[in-house]
């Protein structure tokens, strides 16, 4: 890491699952075939000679978006320190957070159904500030519900309220 | 419910000292409540002697003081829970279910009545014509009184241990719990028509709601003043015994003459056990015995500061345009003409409604927390307990320079001010800044704004403010962190350590490649962020570690204040206040200021060494 990261490099980052690559292309994949249809709906039903041409213009972007994000999947760490959680994230829009467990208020584990079937959950952390920015996507199970245990140990041990 | 009901829940043993009736009258609390919800009444309400709040002479006035002579909660001493606690059914009777005012229908169905009057508009008015239009208000009215009363009915609260239980609705019952550990903040407000019959409302305020979560109105005077009392004493008893801010810890720091500095001697935390509690003084008077009067704004500068707002600039440009505009029809219509009018009560209306709500503006300290009066029709004393403050942002205005003077406001998480600008409620409506200084030392103990020096971003930061980057900067003072900000109107923003809720450091793709990184600081309760934008990146970085340690040891020190080590380096940051004990993942900040300048793991005394480069730090209000 160059001085130009706003991530600190002294600490033990983790990284997310890789199925959430998979489960990344997967929802673009969806996505297109979405696309797709409504593509040859408006190109045969409706006659709609410019239905396609958007279409895949529209493919094009989200395929160039889907270079990014798959780019920015890397960028996701979490590192638990002593009496805070960092979460950093984004290539281009980089941010980090920091959030004292103390703060916690409650943790989400969610799983949209997409989720379930790459195995994969999402960890949110909430403190009294609503813009607390505090999400870990692409967990496995395992480690979202080892990461939910812990910091709700910890938040309880530091319980600080308001 | 012919007989005393019997405690519901583990029976727990009763202390000697509690009053045990014998001859207990039938528990009836619904008996004056013909609609109550028969739940929460089976449940004896009265709570175990710790939890009662003191009895304080002159009780006369507290309607719902039972009789018994229940000693005050030992200080910070273990109170039991009340929930789930039954105290005797004899008790019960001395906290039965109270109404609100006889008047409060009347007057509630009033403002409604208004309010839709209002709601016709001038549209409105035109088109149905004067009789059509007097027989819809009429019937608007009817109909909301008609409503009020129902609502009036139906309504009851009551203080069940240390909680305020409110009892409302008609078809959809409901029983609303407000824990005094939660209270964020207690206004007493008197609109006009209420003071004509001494009544007042009582709003109090938690957080987590998007209104108001408990208004009482009307209740009258005395009975608001001394539920108001209650409440806050028992909060008082259940908040932990330091204040929650590492408070004036920082002796070393130089005082000028004239300044009152809070000592801490002069901010009791709660009144001592057998003390009377503050008995608020009238709106009007300026402080009650036991309260140390911090200032009293002058009316006329409120004045002179409100026609100093631009505003008032507008009003010309509103009524040029409508002249205009007459001048090329050669006729006036009624539609411009209400329009007009409609628009100058708007841009105008800003400026007086501070000037109606801030008049009189009168800062406390009192033992339960800062005590604000205001208003000149409809008046209003609010108090917030100490350490709910979340943070403070003074202004100085463009034109308020010219006469040295400053505004504060502070933000109370889940209060919600209409009249006040992004959910902030006025601490300063306008005063020099000595005043200024005492003030937010009031509010934020340990916050000195003469000590606060600017450190200011990297020159290269014009990139993004080609003005404002002379103006951008922060301080990490003893005990809250400071991000000025704003160009015609240069604010500055505290939030004290111990309320920082989470810090974020955002870098863009521009940021990035001229390394820079913006820390944000987050609070609780919707509040804004404090911003510090465009700061070297490994100042950013370490700032931001740094602000989680602050925020660490504040909470630490507020939880048990004597493990702190007492201020023998004055003026020193509250990293000096933790030592080695930080491990090695926290001693980043020292280590990783690889950029210019000092890092921000040291923060110094109280300001920045000097000799950065180019020597812009400034104080604070220039």
């Amino acid at each position: 890491m160059t001085v130009f990261s706003i991530w600190p490099d002294d600490v033990v980052w983790r990284r997310v699952s890789p199925r959430l690559y998979w489960l990344t292309i997967f929802v673009r994949a969806v996505w297109l075939v979405i696309l797709g249809i409504a593509a040859a709906v408006g190109w045969y039903v409706f006659r709609q000679p410019l239905a396609p041409v958007v279409a895949g213009v529209l493919a094009v972007l989200m395929l160039i978006r889907l270079v990014f994000v798959l780019r920015g999947i890397r960028s996701w760490g979490y590192a638990e320190r002593a009496d805070d959680l960092l979460v950093r994230h984004g290539l281009l829009f980089r941010r980090l957070s920091v959030v004292p467990y103390g703060r916690m208020q409650f943790v989400d584990v969610t799983a949209g159904p997409l989720e379930r079937l790459f195995g994969l959950a999402t960890v949110q952390l909430h403190t009294a500030a609503a813009a607390t920015d505090a999400r870990i996507p692409g967990l496995t199970p395992e480690e979202a519900a080892r990461l939910r245990d812990r910091l709700a140990a910890l938040g309880e041990a530091r319980a600080a309220g308001l | 419910m012919s007989e005393p009901t019997p405690p519901v829940g583990p029976q727990t043993p009763l202390p000697p000292e509690t009053p045990l009736p014998t001859g207990t009258p039938p528990s009836s609390p619904a008996a004056p409540q013909p609609a109550g919800p028969p739940a929460p009444s089976a449940v004896p309400p009265a709570p175990p002697a710790g939890a009662q709040p003191p009895a304080t002479p002159g009780s006369a006035l507290a309607p719902g003081a039972p009789g018994g002579a229940q000693p005050p909660a030992p200080p910070g001493g273990p109170a039991p829970f009340p929930s789930v606690t039954p105290a005797p059914a004899g008790l019960n009777t001395a906290e039965p279910r109270r109404r609100l005012h006889p008047l409060t229908p009347l007057l509630r169905g009033l403002r409604y009545a208004v309010l839709a009057v209002v709601g016709i508009s001038w549209q409105g008015f035109q088109r149905l014509g004067l009789e059509r239009w007097a027989l819809a208000v009429a019937g608007i009215a009817i109909l909301v009184l008609i409503g009020s009363l129902v609502s009036y009915l139906v309504t009851g609260y009551h203080v069940v241990g240390r909680e305020l239980r409110i009892y409302e609705g008609l078809f959809f019952r409901r029983t609303r719990a407000i824990p005094v550990e939660r209270l964020q903040s207690v206004e007493l407000v008197q609109p006009v028509m209420a003071r004509l019959f001494g009544l007042a409302e009582l709003r109090l305020e938690v957080v987590g709601g998007t209104k108001t979560e408990a208004p009482l109105a009307y209740l009258t005077r005395e009975e608001a003043v001394s539920l108001r009392r209650r409440l806050l004493d028992l909060a008082a008893a259940a908040r932990p015994t330091a204040p929650v801010a590492p408070g004036p810890a920082v002796p070393g720091h130089s005082v000028p003459a004239g300044v009152v500095a809070p000592a801490p001697a002069d901010q009791p935390v709660r009144p001592a056990p057998g003390e009377p509690a503050v008995q608020p003084a009238a709106p009007t008077v300026p402080a009650g015995p036991s309260e140390r009067l911090v200032h009293v704004v002058n009316n006329r500068d409120l004045v002179i500061s409100q026609l100093l707002r631009p505003q008032w600039w507008l009003l010309p440009a509103a009524v040029a345009v409508q002249v205009v505009n007459a001048l090329m029809d050669g006729r006036l219509s009624f539609i411009g003409i209400a329009s007009t009018v409609t628009a100058v009560i708007g841009v105008i209306s800003a400026p007086v409604r501070v000037l109606l709500g801030d008049w009189r503006f009168t800062l406390a300290q009192a033992a339960d927390g800062l005590r604000i009066r205001r208003g000149l029709l409809e008046s209003r004393s609010s108090t917030v307990p100490e350490g709910r403050i979340q943070s403070v942002l003074v202004e100085w205005p463009l034109l308020w320079r010219l006469a040295g003077w400053v505004r504060a406001s502070m933000h109370v998480a889940g209060v919600r001010v209409e009249q006040q600008q992004m959910g902030r409620s006025a601490l300063l409506p306008v005063g020099t800044g000595d005043v200024a200084q005492e003030v937010v030392a009031t509010a934020l103990p340990g916050v000195v704004l003469r000590d606060i020096v600017i450190r200011p971003v990297p020159t290269r930061a014009k990139w993004f403010a080609p003005l404002r980057y002379r103006v951008l900067g922060y301080h990490l003072g003893p005990t809250a962190f400071a991000a000025r900000d704003g160009l015609l109107t240069r604010r500055l923003m505290l939030v004290p350590y111990a309320r920082i809720q989470s810090v974020r450091v955002r870098q863009g793709p521009l940021q990035r490649r001229l390394g820079l990184a913006t820390v944000l600081v987050d609070v609780a309760g919707g509040g804004q962020p404090g911003v510090a934008p465009h700061l070297d990146v490994a100042e950013a970085r370490a700032l931001a570690l740094a602000l989680a340690e602050y925020s660490r040891a504040a909470r630490r020190s507020a939880a048990a204040p004597a493990h702190r080590p007492a201020a023998s380096e004055p003026a020193s940051g509250p990293a000096a206040s933790q030592p080695a004990a930080s491990g090695p993942a926290t001693a980043e900040p020292a280590t990783s200021g690889s950029g210019p300048g000092p890092t921000v793991g040291e923060p110094g005394p109280g300001r920045w060494p000097a000799g950065t480069g180019d020597g812009r730090e400034t104080p604070a209000g220039s």
